[in-house]
């Protein structure tokens, strides 16, 4: 830059932008001070829906059609979520929730909650909660709705449970699957930070889980914020920080970190599996990984995939997902790739304009 | 004004401070999320978990003993106890749900079965028809029935 191009000193224009900066902060004390007392919460979850079923933690919920019954699609759709999160992430606020958009397209809606397991479930592991959990959700969705059969979206660990149920459970009625930013194939030990932290000798995780029971909630938040440490220490209080007097990305901001920070502990026996039998050995897609006495075979899928991942998926990068497209035995099968986050694909200001009309678009046509 | 080149406004201290503030983020978030995808982190990481489990270890068990003698003279249930116990009403709650399934499937059988036993309108609709054709047969065979017992009596007055 030459001395020429610089723009004059304008000493007016310089206090001018110092109020305007002075004056803004001033207001966003008062809300950056609201904040840090626990003075304003945002409601989350706010579609309204009624339990249909329980056992042990886990709830299963039908939200209230929104659409007469003649606009209503025949094939009911069970949202689960994974383990280590609430799933209310479905449905964050009024005007950014995915369930709120299925529901106006029509669908019949059920979601599962696994809950917040106590010492009494550190035993229970993935065949627990893929074949003895899901499948009594299932039934209880069906003797709800009236129908056998139903589509099924899972998302992050629970898109890993949905697709070991479909690979052992390919009769019972499971027309459309979806699976979003799927954990399944880790063949790729440098693919992933998780694959690397895990991989090794020095994650003592046996040690953890006897002395534990549940991996607890904190420990698996400490992980996941190590992945992005400056993004997710920093970035986002200071993304709060320059839009405090802005109320609308306050709310967002806050309804995102509510979800962010209410996490679940890891029950400790599907905690352990993850790390051994998923990420170390790779057993799903090796064929290895046995559950009920069998081989639980992806071959046997035959449900209609659809595969949604995110290109900037740094929690499930792409290798870990893509390779179920050639190994599943649906005929009618597709991937999609988004651009956006592990979480933001689903939830970003964008998803509402990309994600959720092509899924919809997807399983419209398959729900008839 | 014409914009300032390079996005730097000596004019806006506050602005070009978040510029500098946001680039200088960008390179420590880049820097350190390289340096958490090595295999000094993964090891640092390990460690971190071996020093917190060599502290809890230790703990949990001096805690754990503790409160197992106290709640044991104070003759209050232990944890092992309370776990054992929720465990099993969890199972009674696998039997009960499995239970409501046969329950479930056991009603629509006999809500299938009723439906299969009472005649429908269609049912009572081709009975109507049956009979409707049996009383027309009747009404002709009533009508051709004198004259054969007048032929019948012919044949035998003839005999």
């Amino acid at each position: 830059m030459t001395s020429s191009d610089a723009a004059p000193i304008d000493l007016e224009r310089m206090t001018e932008q110092l109020l305007k900066e002075i004056e803004r902060t001033t207001k966003s004390s008062d809300m950056a001070a609201r904040i840090a007392t626990n003075r304003i919460r945002v409601a989350v979850g706010q579609t309204p829906k009624e339990q249909i079923w329980a056992l042990n933690k886990m709830r299963l919920y039908h939200y209230y059609p929104q659409v007469p019954p003649e606009q209503r699609k025949p094939v009911p759709i069970l949202l689960v979520f994974a383990l280590i999160n609430r799933p209310y992430i479905f449905d964050l606020r009024p005007g950014n929730s995915f369930v709120e958009f299925l529901l106006q397209h029509g669908y019949e809606v059920y979601l599962l909650d696994w809950g917040r397991p106590g010492l009494e479930d550190a035993h229970y592991d993935f065949e627990d909660y893929s074949l003895k959990f899901l499948p009594r959700a299932i039934r209880a969705m069906q003797r709800h709705s009236g129908k056998r059969e139903f589509s099924m979206l899972g998302w992050c660990i629970g898109a890993t449970i949905v697709t070991i149920y479909a690979a052992m459970r390919p009769d019972d009625g499971l027309r459309n699957l979806i699976l979003l930013t799927a954990p399944l194939d880790f063949s790729d030990k440098e693919g992933s930070t998780f694959s690397r932290w895990l991989n090794t000798e020095y994650y003592n995780v046996d040690e953890l889980v006897r002395q534990f029971g549940n991996v607890p909630a904190a420990v698996i938040e400490y992980g996941n914020k190590m992945l992005k440490p400056v993004e997710n220490y920093i970035g986002t209080y200071l993304k709060l920080w320059d839009n405090l007097d802005n109320p609308a990305v306050v709310e967002a901001w806050l309804a995102m970190n509510t979800w962010v920070t209410d996490n679940v502990d890891f029950p400790g026996a599907a905690f352990r599996q993850w790390v051994v039998e998923f990420f170390r050995e790779n057993r799903l897609m090796e064929n290895r990984l046995m559950m009920e006495g069998r081989v639980v075979d992806v071959a046997n899928i035959r449900a209609n995939l659809l595969n949604v991942i995110a290109d900037k998926d740094h929690i499930v990068p792409n290798c870990q997902s893509r390779s179920i497209m050639d190994r599943v035995g649906s005929k009618d099968k597709k991937l999609i790739e988004l651009k956006g986050g592990h979480i933001g694909i689903m939830v970003g200001s964008g998803a509402s304009k990309r994600a959720w009309p092509l899924m919809e678009a997807w399983l419209s046509e398959r729900s008839t | 004004m014409t914009q300032p080149p390079n996005g730097f406004d000596p004019n806006d201290p506050i602005g070009t401070w978040r510029a500098w503030r946001d680039a200088s983020l960008e390179a420590w978030a880049k820097s350190l999320t390289a340096m958490v995808n090595t295999e000094t982190f993964s090891q640092a990481i390990g460690a971190q978990l071996d020093a917190l489990l060599a502290i809890s270890g230790p703990v949990q068990q001096a805690v754990q003993q503790y409160m197992e003698r106290y709640l044991a003279q104070a003759q209050l249930p232990s944890r092992n106890e309370v776990v054992t116990l929720a465990e099993r009403l969890t199972n009674i709650e696998f039997r009960l749900d499995d239970m409501q399934a046969q329950l479930d499937e056991l009603t629509d059988l006999v809500r299938k079965l009723a439906v299969a036993q009472t005649p429908t309108a269609v049912d009572v609709g081709v009975i109507d028809e049956r009979l409707r054709g049996i009383e027309e047969q009747l009404t002709a065979l009533a009508a051709v029935r004198p004259s054969g017992r007048t032929r019948k009596a012919t044949t035998e007055d003839k005999e």
